[in-house]
């Protein structure tokens, strides 16, 4: 249900603990969407009279950073490593390889059933693993890293998600493994 | 009765406390594993070998516990476990996956031997005929004690007794008894030599200086804990390894400042950081070490974890307060300073996580102790972390001046080609050419020479398999979509340098683009800020030291085959039993006609390079021809 027709005191009550001038619009934003997935033009109002802000400079402040989104995400987003380590292993083909697969022409898009999405992520030090994406589900906050793709494997596990397939599925599909209980998620 | 105690004294209570916990945990009752849980043994699978180990100690009533630690720096054998014995021996394992957690558990649990091909070496004590660790070639470039990792692998990260009983808050709690003065503790830094580890390499205890003269109550004490530099999780080891370590630099830092309240602006890519550091900030709270009246002196400092979103800028200082202080985090220019305006208008002071880090090991010895290592211009020991084309991707602690073509050889040299690139701090650092390894040493001083920077610890490792433009454009990109757009220098020179960038690797370089590469470069260094006025640099490299590869890229030739515009991927062998494959894997359908008759469809192919991947033998790259004028231009 989009955000838009719950009652804004929902909103209110998640945020009672902040206060204006105290450096606490981050913190607000993140919330709420961590709650909801997104913020929403009343939630941004709502967040606007907590903190003592107009809307204008709430949305000013929050259209500043990657990570929040004014719309719903989408089922699953794949956040794609632009680093440099992952970049000298064809991350750049991996990328283009999965926007191909999903009908999408640039990053930051989702499919049109919402079903999968791709996002820009930042190396976390992890380049041990590159390339690698993080598979996220807003639903149940999940943040799967996935580690030593290929563009094959990506086109695979591309492919099992936008055919509605799972997570753990899509990794099977990815790696060509048979269903197994293991949950390491690296090829 | 317990007014009457003075800070130490308050801090000798709970150290003996401590001392019998971590007593117990060093050597525990029946044989322990711990789980290396830090962001990278996490991705590695950390969490699943953890299950299975838990699951089957449950099932078997086993005789064993479960806890952990922070890894050691070895990420390439992520997930790492460690046994410790109750004799106090600790054994370092990896990589543990969910299929070796049986014969784990039985080398823990009396079949000693089970899991000897797992064994990387010994954390502490003697076993067998095991090397120490500290024996290990990835890491016989550090010094013999560890100083900032001092803790990893010897303590739990998530308990404070255990950093307490190694020392911790000692050198805090010995400051605020007043054994020390303010400007006792500034002076100490400046004479051990410590500066700014966020890139800038200001003294620290001078910029401690400003904030402490500034005026008004009510100063912030804040912490840089962006580490936006891809490549680069220095901090993050420290804060994922020993988070008290930098409280309780922050701590003195408060007392060295006159600051009652203070920040950590962590990056949102970060969240096992930011748990472990929201983790720390609790306990030390409820130990009477953070807060109000610490360790019983009636000094208060309270400090909060503001979570970033995924914006670089905010890791400039200016950019960070703005951000702390419910603003765009924009960058501005300086004057004023933090130290006149900073976190919500108030003085402030910003310092790295590891700048901070130093602190209270610098105050536990003294300066002299601190020069041990490092050189003349840089003293002490950073934190590295080193990746890209190596087959041993991770971290270690090093001396400044400590030499780069060594830390290649125990990073088991360059992967997969040669050495084609060096890549030191992140997207505003630089390019190095590879071939000048010898002469370069871990210290700002020796990048100088080729117009770089040492940077914020980040160093990646580039082979001559992919292009020199193929990163420029990655970097490129990067800072352009980072620019906060204040001034059109920097935001519109960044689109025009990577729209010039793209169309050279996209196979339509021009005469013009490397005069009108300078000219932006000129231009752009009159941004306001440091991200604007670095952000031209490492083009400029490309030209300064890849100028054959600049030059031929321009012409149509990329030997390295990586450049989309500059390669083909055509069909090699019509017979070969895959071709199917790769057809079948085509992400745009591009492998078209019939069995016999396949082609690439040269509109459709997106050089993604799946098909080359499932069918080696069948399809190919191949340079398209080069352009026209390459005979007339070289
Ligand atoms: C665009 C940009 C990004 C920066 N990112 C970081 C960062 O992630 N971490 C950091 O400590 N310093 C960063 N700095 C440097 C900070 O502005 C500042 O110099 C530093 O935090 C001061 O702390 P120090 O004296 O302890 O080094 C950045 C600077 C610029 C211009
Ligand atoms: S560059 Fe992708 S994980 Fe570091």
């Amino acid at each position: 249900m989009p955000l838009e027709t719950e009652s804004k005191a929902r909103v209110r009550a998640l945020i009672s603990e902040f206060r204006p001038e105290n450096g606490d619009l981050l913190a607000t934003l993140h919330k709420v969407q961590h709650e909801f997935g997104y913020l929403s033009r009343e939630a941004m109002e709502v967040i606007g009279e907590q903190l003592d802000l107009f809307p204008a400079h709430v949305y000013g402040a929050a259209s500043f950073y990657e990570e929040f989104r004014f719309e719903p995400p989408a089922h699953t987003n794949i956040r794609w490593c632009s680093g440099p380590a992952c970049r000298l292993r064809n991350s750049n083909g991996i990328r283009d390889a999965m926007l191909a697969t999903l009908g999408l022409d640039e990053i930051h898009e989702q499919t049109e059933d919402g079903r999968v999405g791709v996002i820009n992520g930042q190396c976390n030090g992890c380049c041990e693993l590159a390339p690698m994406v993080w598979l996220e589900q807003h639903e149940t906050h999940t943040v799967r890293p996935v580690g030593n793709l290929t563009a094959a494997s990506a086109i695979r596990m591309a492919r099992a998600l936008r055919d509605g397939t799972e997570i753990e599925g899509a990794l099977d599909a990815a790696f060509e493994r048979t269903p197994s209980g293991s949950g390491v998620s690296n090829g | 009765m317990a007014e009457t105690l003075n800070a130490l004294e308050r801090y000798e209570a709970l150290r003996l406390d401590a001392d019998a916990v971590y007593e117990a945990w060093r050597m525990p009752d029946r044989p322990r594993i711990d789980i290396a849980m830090d962001t990278s043994s996490l991705a590695n699978g950390a969490q699943d070998t953890g299950r299975a180990l838990a699951g089957l100690i449950a099932s078997s009533n086993a005789n064993v516990d479960l806890g952990q630690v922070h890894g050691y720096g070895m990420q390439w054998l992520h997930p790492t476990v460690q046994v410790t014995f109750p004799d106090g021996a600790t054994v370092l394992y990896g990589p543990v996956r969910v299929e070796d957690a049986p014969r784990l558990l039985d080398e823990a649990n009396g079949i000693w031997g089970a899991a000897a091909d797992l064994r990387i070496g010994m954390i502490a004590g003697e076993r067998d005929d095991i090397p120490s660790i500290r024996d290990h070639e990835f890491f016989s470039l550090e010094p013999r004690e560890r100083r900032l990792t001092r803790n990893l692998g010897l303590i739990d990260p998530d308990n404070l007794q255990h950093y307490i009983a190694r020392d911790g808050y000692r050198a805090a709690a010995r400051m605020m008894g007043r054994h020390q003065s303010e400007e006792a503790v500034r002076n100490v830094l400046n004479e051990a030599g410590l500066t700014g580890r966020g890139g800038a390499n200001f003294p620290t205890g001078v910029k401690w200086n400003f904030l402490f003269g500034a005026p008004g109550e009510v100063h912030y004490l804040v912490c840089n804990a962006d580490e936006g530099d891809p490549g680069a999780w220095v901090n993050r080891v420290v804060m994922e390894g020993d988070p008290h370590l930098l409280l309780e630099g922050m701590l003195i830092g408060a007392f060295a400042t006159k600051s009652r309240e203070g920040f950590i602006y962590l990056r949102d890519e970060y969240p096992f950081s930011i748990q472990r550091m929201e983790h720390a900030i609790r306990e030390a709270e409820a130990a009477g070490l953070l807060g109000d009246d610490i360790l019983g002196t009636g000094v208060s400092f309270h400090l909060r974890v503001i979570r970033g979103a995924g914006s670089y800028v905010c890791g400039d200082e200016t950019g960070l307060l703005s951000s702390i202080s419910d603003d765009r985090g924009m960058p501005r220019v300086k004057p004023p300073f933090p130290a006149a305006v900073g976190a919500l208008g108030k003085p402030s002071n910003v310092n790295n996580v590891e700048s901070y880090a130093n602190v209270p090991l610098i105050l536990m010895h003294n300066a002299e102790w601190y020069r041990e290592f490092g050189t003349e211009r840089q003293s002490g020991t950073k934190i590295f972390s080193f990746s890209g084309d190596i087959p041993r991707v991770g971290f270690m602690e090093l001396g400044f001046g400590a030499s780069l073509a060594r830390v290649l050889d125990v990073c088991g040299g360059v992967q997969g080609g040669q050495l084609k690139a060096i890549q030191p701090g992140g997207p505003l650092g630089s390019l190095v050419p590879g071939h000048v390894i010898e002469d370069l040493v871990l210290e700002p001083a020796s990048f100088a020479p080729y117009d770089a920077i040492l940077g914020g610890g980040g160093i990646v490792f580039c082979n001559d398999q992919t292009s020199v433009m193929v990163l420029v454009e990655m970097f490129s990109e990067f800072v352009e979509v980072e620019s906060c757009g204040r001034c059109t220098t920097c935001h519109g020179g960044n689109q025009r340098k990577t729209e010039i960038v793209r169309r050279i690797i996209d196979g339509d370089g021009r005469r013009e683009d490397e005069p009108n590469l300078h000219f932006i470069d000129r231009t752009i260094q009159f941004s306001n800020c440091a991200h604007g006025q670095l952000s031209p640099k490492i083009m400029r490299n490309i030209l300064q030291h890849f100028h054959d590869d600049y030059e031929r890229a321009v012409l149509g030739v990329d030997h390295t085959l990586t450049a989309k515009g500059l390669y083909e991927v055509v069909v090699a062998n019509q017979r070969d039993p895959q071709l199917p494959a790769a057809v079948d894997i085509c992400p745009t359908g591009a492998i078209q006609g019939e069995e016999g008759r396949r082609k690439v469809l040269a509109d459709l192919c997106i050089r993604c390079g799946a098909c080359l991947e499932v069918a080696p033998n069948a399809m190919a790259k191949q340079p398209k021809t080069a352009r026209p004028g390459i005979l007339a231009l070289t």
